[in-house]
Parts: C-alpha cells; structure tokens; sequence
C-alpha cells in the first residue's frame, strides 16, 4: 500500500515535483475500516463535518479568488533589443545564479511544496512548530495572573475599571524613554519588583477587590530571546480556525 | 559566487556617522524599495527625513505586467498609458507578498530603475549607478528562505547595489511618527536621532495577503506573526464572481471590477442589519432614486472615452429602457450598461473579517491579534492592543478600521485599553517607514551588507546575516 522514499538533503533539480514523505501512523487512516470504505474515504481528515467532496470544493473555490486571471493567459516579457548594449555595458555579465532564478518557471506552490517536503525530511516536522512550542512556555508563564486578573475585573467596580485603564495608557503612553531606562536599569538584576509597571498609587491600593493590577513587563533577557527566535515556517504562520467553533454562517445566494 | 568585477571604489566617506570599521563602505544613498504585489512603492531616501512631504518623493508603480484587448503588452509604469482595460490581462511577479517570478520582476525593475537616462520626470526613482546606492528592501514575513536567496541573488549579482538590506516590511513602520497617531504626547528627543516605536502590532492588509506583525523596538517577534491568505485582490475575485452570477459575465474584467469594488464596497458595522435592509430596498419598487445601500455602478465606455461611475439606484431604469426613446430618456442613458450592487457592497469585504464565509478554515482579522498575542508573553499585551496600526490598501475601505475596532474590543482582554489607528497613508507608509530608518545611519548599517561583503561570503551568508544568524 504506501511506499515511503528516504528523501535525500539535496534540493530537488527538477522541476514541477518533489517528494512528500509520508510521516508514518496516520490516525484516520486507522480510523477508515471501521467507518465503512466509503464514509472513511469521504471523511478522511477533512474535520468531520464536511465531505471531502466539499472540502475540495472549497478549496478549488479559495484557488479561484487567488487567480489573477480567469482564463490562463500567457503574458511572455517583451524580449529586449540586446539588452541596450550602452545600459548594460556597465554591468557585469549575467551570473550563472541569475540566469538560473530568471529562468526558474516554479510558482509559489512549487516552492512551498519543496519546503515542506524539505522541512519533513530533515527534522520530522518540528522546524516549523518549534515556535509554538516554545509560545506555551511563555504563555503559561503569564497564563495564571491573566486568569485572575479577568476574574478580579468581573466584580462591579467601574471606577477601578476606570482607573486601572487609565494607569495602563499611563503605562504605555509614558514614551520610550522611561521604559527604556527600566530596561536598562534591570538588564543584570533580573528581580521581580523592578519590573512591575509604576501604576498610579490611589487609597484602593491595599484593598483586595480594587486594586489595580497589570502583568509584570517581561524582562530585557526575555525579549531579546523572543527577538533571536527565527522565523516560522509559512504554514506555521498562518491563521488558526476559530477554536470556539462557531459555525460557520451560510447564504442563499439568490437574485 | 560573486561577479568577476572588481570591487566598488575605495573612496573614504566624508561623513562622521558612519560606522566604526572604516574599511567598510555603505553607499550614503538609499533608495527604498517596497515591492507591493499590486504597487512597487520606490524613492530615494531624502538628507532631511522625519517629516510627512516626503512621501512626494516616493512613486507608485504598478507591479504587473499587462497583455490589453489588443495583444499589447504593457509594463509597469507605462499602465497610466492604457484607455481601454476591458479584457486586459495581469501578470504579476508576486505572489502572496514574495518575488515569485524574478523573469518579470526584472523587466518592471529594468524598466522602472535603470532604463534610459535620469530625466525630470523620472529622477526621483532612476537609478543610475547601482554601485554606489544602498537599497532597502521589503519582504512579506515568514519568507521561504529559497525566494529570500533568489531576491540577494539578484538584487546583488544582476544589479550590483554598494549596500543592501532586506527588511521585513511591516517592522519599517514602527520608524515612523506614531506617538501624533496615538494622540501620545511627544517625547522630547527632537535632537537625537530616529528611533522605531517601542510597542507596535501593525496590521497589514494588502493585495495578495494580510499579515499581524508584533514590532518590538523595530523588530518583528517572530513568533507572533500571523498570516491570512486574503487580501484586495480576493475580494475583487469574489465581487466579480457574485457579480458574474447575478448580473453582466465580469469574470475577464479584473480592472474594471477593482474599480467597482474600490468604489462601492465597504465593510459593514451591522451585518445583519445591513443584509436586511438590502434585501429590503431591492424589493421596493419605488420611482426615481432613494437613499439607501444599493448602488448603480455605470460601466465604463473606452469608446467613448467614458470612466466608470456611481449614482444612486433608480429601480425603474430598468423598465423605462425597455420602453427605449418613448420614455424620453437620452440616448446616452439608453447605452451604457449599468450594475446594481447591493449586499455584494458590504458582503464582499466582509471576507476580511469572517473568512469562513467562503469556506475558509481561518480566523478574521481581529482573532488572528489575539492569536498574535496568545504566544507573547502577557505583561506586553497591553502595550500591543494599545498600539494597533493598520497599513496596506485595505485600509482604506470605509468602515474597515471602525468593525477592526469593535471587534477587537469585544474580544480583548477587559483590561487593556485597545487603540486603533490606520497610518496617516497606509500606502506608503513603509515606504515611510523606511526612509526614516535610512536616516539613522547607524541603525542601517547594522542591518546592511555591503557589495563587499557580497563577493566576499556569498549568498548563503547574505541569507543567514538577514536572519540574524550570522
């Protein structure tokens, strides 16, 4: 049934194709024979609420919109007049690199599907999670105050609400240069009080239920961690669904 | 490898701002490339930045290449040229934000940059020596790194620029002047030199794609961009494909319908609402003009020489035509062609906002801000709601920035005060962005290379030093 290839490092020299390794235990497919042939075909990993039929239609239809033509129209450049002898005299020759990328007919798709055949090969696939991975870290991190911070908001104090709002825009709005300073201050001396923000003090202050609270700026090493990162891979970049689920709205779209 | 070519001069600068290592050269001009999929938005850097003229400097070029009803094919900026663009056909290099075709990105560059000789009409963009100019760059984030190669081959190899940098676009707007934005006071550095925003999430909406980018002190945080494959040229598809249905076939004019979409749609507020009472006034059969959501867009005429305009939506036109001249209308009247748009107006921008409506398995633009954020630790998401800046075309549509604002409202954290601003051109303002970063020397020169450099490590480098690896 499946044939998988060991994909070697080098990058593919022919066009129009490449490898897409098959990354081993593949829940649904497990799943199919136990569904009945034709729902498991039909639902295979589409999300369980549409076909595969309409996935597809779906999709064909997101294609579509990303046309800039309708029809596939061939709009060849204009050949140039030996490149202007006079213009171009100045530069150097063609390189082979050049002459390589202008002649290079791939689309994007082409290359994307080398880079993802690329990235599954040469490390299982986490390059490109990497990120994600290390963002619960620094989430969690965080995730606990926020909670109880969204929880303390729910009691009716409009004033405090007020008033916390207004410390945070103090907070942001006080320019670069005092937070610079904060930064810089505590580059080495990495304790916890230097880096709570400066809220305006008020008499609430020391009552539990109105007390003004913001998350503790990270520190200078954590950014400049979070700013080394490299790049996502482009599929790990784009937009997730909505995880609430909401389902999606439909039209009857008729004149 | 490099070129043969000996290297550039040795000339000493005169400038005290250079960088330390003396035996580096970095060309004091620059000129500053933002390579929009529809737009090229290209300039040079002017001595005296930080002000908002100096977007005159910068010019629009059309980034397609063009085959008209009559097999001309037509380049770049020549497109102000075209009368007549029903049926014309695009071709264009970029595709969701990168250089994809470099065989018809170099033919508009060529003709744009370096053709002919610098004259009044084309200096402020006319490149004459290469060699001695530093180009800035964009790129649309989380690039593959082979198209990111491809651009340093070429930019370096078949152009031979003295200094290069390759920035990420949306980052370069964090150089601009955004405390007036915000209506933040003014910090009081007049006399230092230019620095980038401290806390920005800038929005970009474009062509070919739209993107959320955390800016922290003028760099990206990787790990928060999020990226949403729907932009301007999407929703002029979408527009000609409902009205392709419903009305006149459109599907070959893709000109005409931006046209239409640009002047028409707009992004509703109160979707309900709104369907509601399109449905409503289109079943009215009321006489003469009324106020309300349906439009009539009457087509243009290259024949006549007659532009594409709106006017408000006469439910009768339809039935006095078919009377022909005894309804007394004028022959004029009698043959153009009309389209009536109702809730295509607000239905198609809507896609921005709640992709799912074609199926697309994507959150909005206000839920990709919080994805954004939900990897970042929390004490910076106030700071990045409170700083929300929207750049690209899309920008523009009426109502965009006011749905992105509630929206985001509604879903944020209680807390955080949320601000959104669209930049004061959200055309240009990387470009902007970027002529200011040019003129903290400093700055620039640590994100530069050097053609010397170039020859020197080659292409491989050239990718790993714009990654910060090197």
């Amino acid at each position: 049934m499946f044939r998988v290839e060991l994909v070697s490092d080098t990058s593919t020299a022919t066009p129009g194709w490449s490898y897409a390794p098959t990354r081993g235990f593949d829940p649904t497919q497990a799943m199919a024979p136990t569904l009945g042939r034709k729902r498991g075909i039909r639902d295979a990993g589409k999300g369980g609420d549409i076909s595969s039929r309409q996935a597809n239609a779906i999709a064909r239809h997101i294609a579509e919109l990303d046309r800039e033509n309708q029809r596939d129209v061939a709009i060849p450049a204009p050949v140039k007049q030996a490149r202007e002898a006079g213009a171009r005299g100045t530069r150097a020759k063609t390189t082979s690199n050049v002459r390589r990328i202008l002649q290079s007919q791939k689309t994007f798709r082409n290359h994307l599907d080398d880079e993802e055949a690329a990235i599954a090969s040469s490390s299982g696939g986490v390059a490109g999670m990497q990120g994600a991975g290390g963002a619960s870290i620094v989430a969690a991190k965080g995730g606990r105050t926020t909670a109880a911070a969204v929880r303390r908001s729910a009691t009716p104090a409009s004033t405090a609400g007020v008033k916390r709002s207004a410390a945070v825009s103090g907070m942001i709005t006080g320019t670069s240069t005092p937070a610079r300073e904060t930064m810089d201050v505590e580059t080495d001396g990495d304790e916890e009080p230097a880096r709570k923000p400066k809220l305006i003090k008020s008499e609430y202050d020391n009552d539990p239920l109105l007390r003004s609270y913001a998350p503790p700026v990270p520190s200078d090493r954590l950014m400049q961690r979070l700013l080394a990162e490299p790049p996502l891979s482009y599929n790990a970049s784009r937009a997730k669904p909505l995880a609430a689920g909401r389902p999606g709205r439909h039209f009857c779209y008729s004149v | 490898m490099g070129t043969a070519k000996a290297r550039a001069p040795p000339r000493t600068p005169a400038t005290p701002t250079q960088p330390v290592e003396t035996s580096r050269y970095l060309p004091d001009k620059t000129f500053i490339i933002d390579n929009g999929a529809y737009m090229i938005k290209a300039g040079y850097a002017s001595d005296a930045p930080a002000s908002d003229e100096s977007v005159s400097a910068c010019s629009s070029i059309p980034n397609a290449l063009v085959k008209t009803r009559d097999n001309k094919i037509v380049i770049g900026a020549q497109l102000a040229t075209v009368n007549d663009w029903n049926e014309a056909m695009f071709r264009r290099p970029v595709e969701k934000g990168y250089v994809v075709n470099w065989e018809a990105e170099r033919e508009i560059w060529d003709q744009s940059f370096f053709d002919g000789k610098p004259t009044a009409r084309n200096r402020n963009y006319h490149i004459a020596d290469p060699e001695d100019t530093t180009l800035v760059l964009t790129e649309a984030p989380n690039a593959l790194p082979i198209l990111q190669r491809h651009a340093d081959e070429m930019v370096m190899e078949e152009w031979g620029f003295g200094g290069y940098a390759r920035c990420l676009g949306p980052t370069l707007n964090a150089w601009n002047e955004i405390h007036s934005l915000f209506g933040d006071p003014l910090s009081n550095t007049s006399g230092a030199s230019i620095l980038p925003a401290d806390c920005l999430l800038v929005v970009d909406s474009g062509y070919s794609h739209t993107t959320v980018t955390p800016v922290y002190k003028g760099h990206a945080l990787q790990r928060g961009i999020r990226r949403l494959d729907l932009g301007g040229k999407h929703l002029t598809n979408y527009l000609k494909e409902i009205v392709s249905m419903r009305q006149y076939n459109m599907l070959d004019e893709s000109y005409i319908m931006n046209e239409v979409k640009e002047a028409v749609c707009y992004v509703s507020n109160d979707f309900a609402g709104d369907l509601e009472q399109a449905w409503k006034s289109g079943r009215k059969r009321q006489s003469g003009p009324e106020e309300g959501i349906v439009l009539d867009y009457v087509l243009p005429d290259p024949n006549a020489n007659k532009k594409g305009f709106i006017r408000p939506h006469d439910p009768l036109l339809h039935a006095k035509k078919k009377k022909g001249a005894v309804s007394g209308l004028s022959a004029e009247v009698l043959s153009e062609d009309v389209l009536v748009l109702g809730n295509e107006r607000f239905a198609v921008p809507e896609l921005l906002f709640t992709p799912g409506d074609i199926g697309m398995k994507s959150a909005g633009i206000p839920d990709m801000i919080l994805q954004s954020l939900s990897v970042l630790p929390t004490g910076l998401h106030s700071a990045f709601l409170a700083n929300v800046l929207v750049v690209g075309g899309n920008a523009l549509i009426p109502g965009f920035m006011e749905r992105l604002e509630t929206e985001l409202r509604q879903i944020a954290s209680a807390e955080c005060v949320v601000r959104v601003r669209r930049a004061k051109d959200p055309v240009h303002s990387t470009w902007l962005g970027g002529t200011r970063l040019a003129a903290n020397r400093e700055e620039l020169s640590k994100v530069s290379i050097t053609r010397q450099e170039y020859q020197e490590y080659g292409s491989g480098w050239a990718v790993r030093r714009f990654a910060g690896l090197v």
